[in-house]
């Protein structure tokens, strides 16, 4: 059983931060990076199968993204698995998650993967719909917001939890092979220690273009994508009041705001 | 002294006389057997150290000097436990005399005088002497026994009850009611040779009245003659002596050889091992803590053959006095460790596999885990690496280095509390262990009415290393700008790293993330290196610490002070422009990383004196002082809220003092605590926590 885990790099940034000149994302200098936290979840599911496992489960952590989200990999290798895949092509810059999902389907297929399993989102972007359009790209069953989740090697299907409104949790049982994305507290992640992260290095890494797998530069970025971002920025802030003073004068102020809000002054 | 109607060869003690060729043969085959049991034993002891990880000793001579000093002066075992080490005294260095005693009297007796056909020295006047020196010996040899005994049996000290707290009554390493046995096994063994010894004696003199050269002489052995007289006036004739003789001189030689025999594998051993471990012992290890290759497949200790031998060692050399069960903050607020059971279940784990022949499978040997001689990770967290362990132990255990060696092989396996986690991802991302941006960190400088240099721009004459907490703690934010005040009025030429600056790691080293401590460094230096300064301060004791002992393993070499011996330096220069002085009676509380791990004691005492500031100490101060409970990487995890935090006990302890109206600490990290414990145990009506450097800061002229 082959499971493959694409794991993505996210940019965070602090209440100090400048958007892009052209406006459509973050500039780049107040931009810090670190791995999606929902894919430290998918990858420790992964992990915890190959330790029950052992050989029988093979793990493969993957990213699409340039030389410096190799980092993420070494995070995920610092805690375990052989190798790694890293695509990246500069035709793929605003990918969006179609255009990802291509590469992560194509990936998919060349390693004759069982699994998918993704973070439901990332922290950056929010779509969460990457996990969805690989399984859609490769025909196979998907369940989203996994809480829970019981694979053995050669199931023909599996049974899943996934996490709805209110608290209510929902089972299903899931034709394998699968795409799952996976929910934070699904597990406990592992800490990687920067030792560890050191040692990964000596990991092999296949770096990859889209084109290795027969993907057209028409097929992913900008072209291949289905949306298109036309502007990012911070929406007005409402105003705040604190209200001081007796609580006849904090009333008359609050009777004040709700007519000045309905417009009648 | 010797009658000249005498003849001084006769003046002797008989020893076999009469005895059947079959009983002398049986003698010295026994002498013999328990000789050779004595060596298999030391053989097994030695094999078990060498099953451990090499280590190669550096100051070994100093070790010796040190041990002999330790040894003749007893200092380490009368602190905090006076009469102890007194009685012990009493126990070693007669044991001393006997034992030179019974080799004289081997060398003269059964090695000399076959060959040479008579006694070379054992008689006449040197007999006299060797008689009166032993006797007296053997007496102050039962009353520390004795003394022993009372202790254990009367005084119940908590600290030699070895009933475990932190495990069940179910379970079997609970009791150890074993280790009972042995200590009153170990007394009594003792106790009955020396007994026997003197009845011996007696009988002998008793048996041997009618001749001058023995009866004449009787009270060169003062004891053994009171016991003469005693059994003499329960009309034991000479006759009836000699019959009891031969019964009373095999009974004492067996107690004797048993003594011998067991000497390897019960506690006696520590007459060995203690020495050993004096020797080889390290006193700075909590301060620099042991370096490690991080570039090797894998760090820490697993299994109990990844400690070194000095670290099996260590573990024999414990003779449970319980000294430093008693100092640990954590076992005092009940948490599950005893710096004492730690290193007995480590014991007793190497005894019951690294004796055996062959080494056991691996699974037997790891160190972590639920069974019985294991160390169970919530002990591990416990620890606070504050050093009261190691400070007190009288035979020169390292604790601290043991426990940090476990966690490195906890921190490789992701096995740690999920805050710890959270701690130590931040100073991977961000470089402090708050979480916070990098940006913050200087944050706290804007608040004051100039701007500080930037050392990382232009030459300074002082390099002040904030620290994270010192930095991003809201509370201790005033304390960086009280300082930040005095060292400008003071004219001093100093700056700072802004945004630069890094943990520098010293928790993060005592946590054992090796790796994650060496890129903290790593950058510090780096970022150091580019700067030009001639000396670094901090108010931060972990930080200075750790730029201090352990920097300099991974190159970098700096002349680091404390803000409180900067500032007593400026004091008595006069550079300080103080308008007044205090009127205050304060407590004082010593940090551990000043204080203990550094000796620093004086000088926060000698600023707070110099600004009129009277301190009455706690009960336990300096060397003594009581963990604030947040060392060790314990900051970042939080207590549960039903036990009494070590920072509460300790604020207890001040609460007590009658007259004082603050306490005074050094460190963010303490002030961080006591600032808590102060409100949760209700003190904050009478006491103020507040740092040295506000109460100078207080001294100088208003603007």
């Amino acid at each position: 059983m082959k499971i493959l885990v694409p794991v993505k790099q996210v940019g965070i940034i602090d209440e100090d931060y400048e958007i892009r000149d052209d406006g459509k994302n973050v500039d780049v200098d107040f931009l810090d990076y670190e791995i999606n936290e929902w894919d430290n979840y998918s990858w420790e599911l992964a992990l915890n199968l190959q330790e029950t496992y052992g050989e029988a489960v093979e793990i493969v952590p993957l990213t699409v993204g340039p030389d410096e989200a190799e980092d993420v990999l070494l995070n995920c290798l610092a805690k375990g698995g052989e190798r790694g895949i890293r695509v990246w092509d500069d035709a793929l810059v605003d990918s969006d998650s179609m255009a990802i999902a291509q590469v992560i389907a194509k990936v998919a297929e060349h390693e004759n993967a069982d699994y998918v399993l993704t973070g439901t989102l990332s922290s950056d972007h929010s779509f969460a719909a990457t996990g969805m359009c690989v399984a859609g790209l490769l025909n196979w069953a998907h369940a989203a917001v996994v809480s829970k989740v019981d694979i053995t090697p050669d199931a023909q299907q599996i049974t899943v939890n996934r996490e709805l409104e209110a608290g209510i949790e929902e089972e299903i049982t899931v034709e394998s092979p699968a795409v799952l994305s996976i929910q934070l507290g699904i597990n406990e992640p592992r800490y990687a220690s920067l030792r560890g992260i050191k040692q990964a290095k000596a990991k092999p890494v296949e770096v990859m273009s889209h084109k290795d797998f027969g993907l057209t530069d028409a097929e992913v970025g900008e072209m291949g994508s289905l949306s298109k971002v036309r502007k990012m920025y911070a929406p007005e802030h409402s105003q705040a009041e604190l209200i001081e003073g007796t609580v006849a004068e904090q009333a008359k102020r609050i009777a004040e705001i709700v007519k000045e809000l309905k417009g009648d002054t | 002294m010797i009658n000249p109607e005498h003849d001084a060869q006769v003046v002797t003690r008989i020893v076999q006389q009469d005895f059947p060729l079959w009983m002398s043969v049986t003698f010295y085959l026994a002498a013999f057997v328990s000789t050779a049991i004595f060596f298999y034993g030391c053989y097994i002891q030695v094999r078990k150290y060498n099953r451990g990880q090499p280590f190669s000793l550096t100051h070994i001579k100093k070790g010796i000097v040190d041990m002999i000093k330790d040894l003749l002066s007893h200092r380490t075992l009368r602190r905090r436990d006076r009469s102890a080490g007194l009685m012990h005294a009493l126990i070693f260095f007669s044991f001393v005399l006997l034992f030179i005693g019974t080799v004289t009297i081997t060398l003269d007796y059964d090695i000399l005088r076959p060959i040479t056909g008579r006694m070379i020295f054992w008689y006449g006047e040197f007999y006299l002497w060797f008689s009166f020196v032993l006797d007296i010996a053997g007496l102050a040899f039962a009353i520390g026994l004795l003394y022993m005994m009372y202790r254990r049996k009367w005084m119940a000290l908590p600290k030699l009850n070895y009933a475990r707290s932190d495990r069940t009554q179910e379970e079997p390493d609970y009791d150890r009611s074993w280790y009972r046995f042995e200590d009153w096994l170990f007394l009594w063994n003792l106790v009955i040779i020396m007994i026997t010894g003197y009845v011996l004696e007696a009988d002998r003199l008793i048996w041997l009245q009618d001749d001058p050269t023995v009866w004449d002489y009787r009270w060169w052995s003062p004891v053994g003659t009171l016991f003469a007289e005693a059994m003499k006036s329960m009309y034991l004739t000479s006759e009836g002596a000699e019959s009891f003789r031969y019964f009373l001189w095999w009974f004492h030689a067996l107690t004797a050889f048993l003594f011998v025999s067991l000497l390897p594998f019960t506690k006696a051993k520590h007459i060995f091992t203690a020495l050993v471990s004096l020797v080889v012992r390290n006193r700075r290890s909590p301060a620099r803590l042991p370096i490690t290759d991080a570039t090797a497949e894998s760090i820490g200790v697993r299994s109990i053959t990844d400690f070194n031998w000095k670290q099996l060692l260590h573990t024999d050399a414990c003779t449970k006095c319980g000294r430093c069960h008693e100092a640990c903050p954590a076992n005092a607020s009940g948490f599950p460790l005893s710096p004492r059971d730690m290193i007995l279940s480590l014991r007793e784990l190497s005894n019951n596999t690294l004796q055996k022949i062959k080494i056991p499978e691996a699974p037997l040997l790891k160190v972590v885990g639920d069974g019985v001689n294991q160390i169970r990770p919530e002990t591990l967290w416990s620890c606070r690496t504050c050093g009261a362990c190691q400070e007190i132990c009288p035979v020169g255990i390292e604790h601290v280095p043991m426990m940090v060696d476990i966690r490195r092989a906890l921190i490789e396996e992701g096995e740690m509390d999920p805050a710890v986690q959270t701690a130590l991802q931040n100073l991977q991302k961000k470089g402090n262990s708050i979480g916070e941006n990098k940006r913050k960190r200087a944050a706290w400088t804007k608040k004051l009415d100039f701007d500080i240099k930037d050392a990382r721009k232009k030459p300074v004459d002082l390099l002040w290393f904030v620290g994270d907490y010192a930095s991003l703690d809201p509370r201790y934010q005033k304390v960086c700008q009280s300082f930040a005040r005095i060292l400008k009025t003071s004219g001093v030429d100093f700056g700072i790293l802004f945004e630069s600056e890094m943990s520098a790691g010293n928790d993060v080293r005592r946590v054992g993330e090796e790796g994650l401590f060496e890129y903290l460094a790593e950058n510090n230096i780096k970022t150091l290196a580019d700067c030009d300064f001639s000396r670094i301060v901090t108010t931060d004791p972990h930080s200075f610490n750790t730029l201090k002992n352990e920097y300099s393993e991974l190159g970098g070499n700096y002349d680091v002070l404390h803000a409180t011996q900067l500032v007593r330096q400026m004091l008595t220069d006069s550079q300080i422009p103080l308008a007044r002085k205090l009127s205050k009676r304060v407590t004082y509380h010593d940090s551990c990383h000043l204080g203990r791990l550094n000796k620093e004691y004086d000088a926060p005492r000698e600023v707070l004196g110099s600004i009129g500031v009277e301190i009455v100490e706690m009960p336990r101060n300096r060397d003594n002082a009581f963990c604030c409970g947040a060392g060790g990487g314990r900051i970042w995890t939080p207590d549960p809220i039903d036990i009494e935090k070590p920072s509460e006990l300790r604020m207890k302890e001040a609460a007590s003092i009658e007259g004082i109206d603050a306490f005074v600490v050094n460190c963010p990290k303490c002030m961080n605590m006591f600032e808590d414990a102060v409100k949760s145990t209700g003190s904050d009506d009478k006491l103020e926590v507040i740092e040295i450097i506000e109460l100078v800061e207080n001294c100088l002229a208003d603007d």
